[in-house]
């Protein structure tokens, strides 16, 4: 076996290093390619490539717009909880 | 008498929908959907295998994580001799530090752990959904052979 097959099949042994930061987030936009790859070759009678890209495309596009709206809602939601109700109420919301 | 076994029709669904589990996209491929099945193959073992680099084989855990090893295992039954490797190997390293607590060799924790397990797990339920879209159009394709 080369040194570059046996490094690369030891990479499936050992987690990759991760932070718990913003970034990580970053990691849901090869998922939702994948997602609406495999949904659209599931759905048109005939794949045909210029036509399946600008599909699938505009899929990915639809879940991130949704993405977007859903996280701007709920952190609306979250902050209206945890900075405006306490002040309304007289105290801490917890 | 039967002139070819796609005349007998539940086992030509049986045969599509375990060719679909044994390798994504392998059950488009037995029905002539060859581009599909390509699509569908690589994109679900591209995201199988990034989860997988992610997180580590680790993330396959039939102890400790069963409702996601229920959604892995939709890729392929060798999830299941993954899953079955990783537990030998770590039950093995608790038996030789005789503690439960043992830190094991393919522990995982944290960000790497939830991603990997999204990924393999979505990658299975993807594949659910064309083992479902295979046998459904192979239905389709007896079908329209009977009718025609």
């Amino acid at each position: 076996m080369t040194p570059a097959l046996t490094s690369i099949l030891a990479g499936f042994t050992v987690p990759m290093r991760i932070d718990t930061d913003p970034a990580s987030m970053l990691w849901l936009l090869p998922l939702v390619v994948a997602i609406a790859v495999v949904y659209k070759a599931t759905k048109v009678d005939k794949i045909k490539a210029s036509a399946f890209v600008r599909e699938t495309a505009v899929l990915i596009g639809s879940i991130l717009v949704f993405i977007v709206v859903a996280a701007i809602i709920l952190h609306g939601v979250a902050w209206f909880v945890t900075e405006q109700l306490p002040g309304l109420r007289g105290g801490s919301s917890f | 008498m039967a002139s070819s076994w796609k005349d007998n029709h539940a086992l030509f669904l049986v045969v599509v929908g375990t060719l679909a589990w044994l390798v994504p996209g392998a059950g488009h491929f037995a029905i002539d959907e060859r581009r599909r099945a390509y699509v569908i193959g690589v994109t679900i073992l591209l995201t199988f295998l990034v989860g997988l680099y992610v997180g580590s084989i680790g993330v396959i855990d039939p102890v400790g994580a069963k409702p996601w090893y229920a959604a892995q295992m939709m890729n392929s039954p060798a999830v299941f001799l993954l899953g079955r490797h990783v537990t030998a190997v770590n039950r093995q390293a608790q038996a030789e530090t005789r503690q439960e607590s043992a830190v094991v060799p393919y522990a995982v924790y944290g960000r790497p752990n939830e991603i990997g397990q999204i990924y393999t797990s979505i990658a299975g339920l993807l594949n659910l959904l064309c083992i479902v879209n295979a046998i459904y159009m192979a239905h389709l394709q007896s079908i329209g052979e009977t009718d025609g």
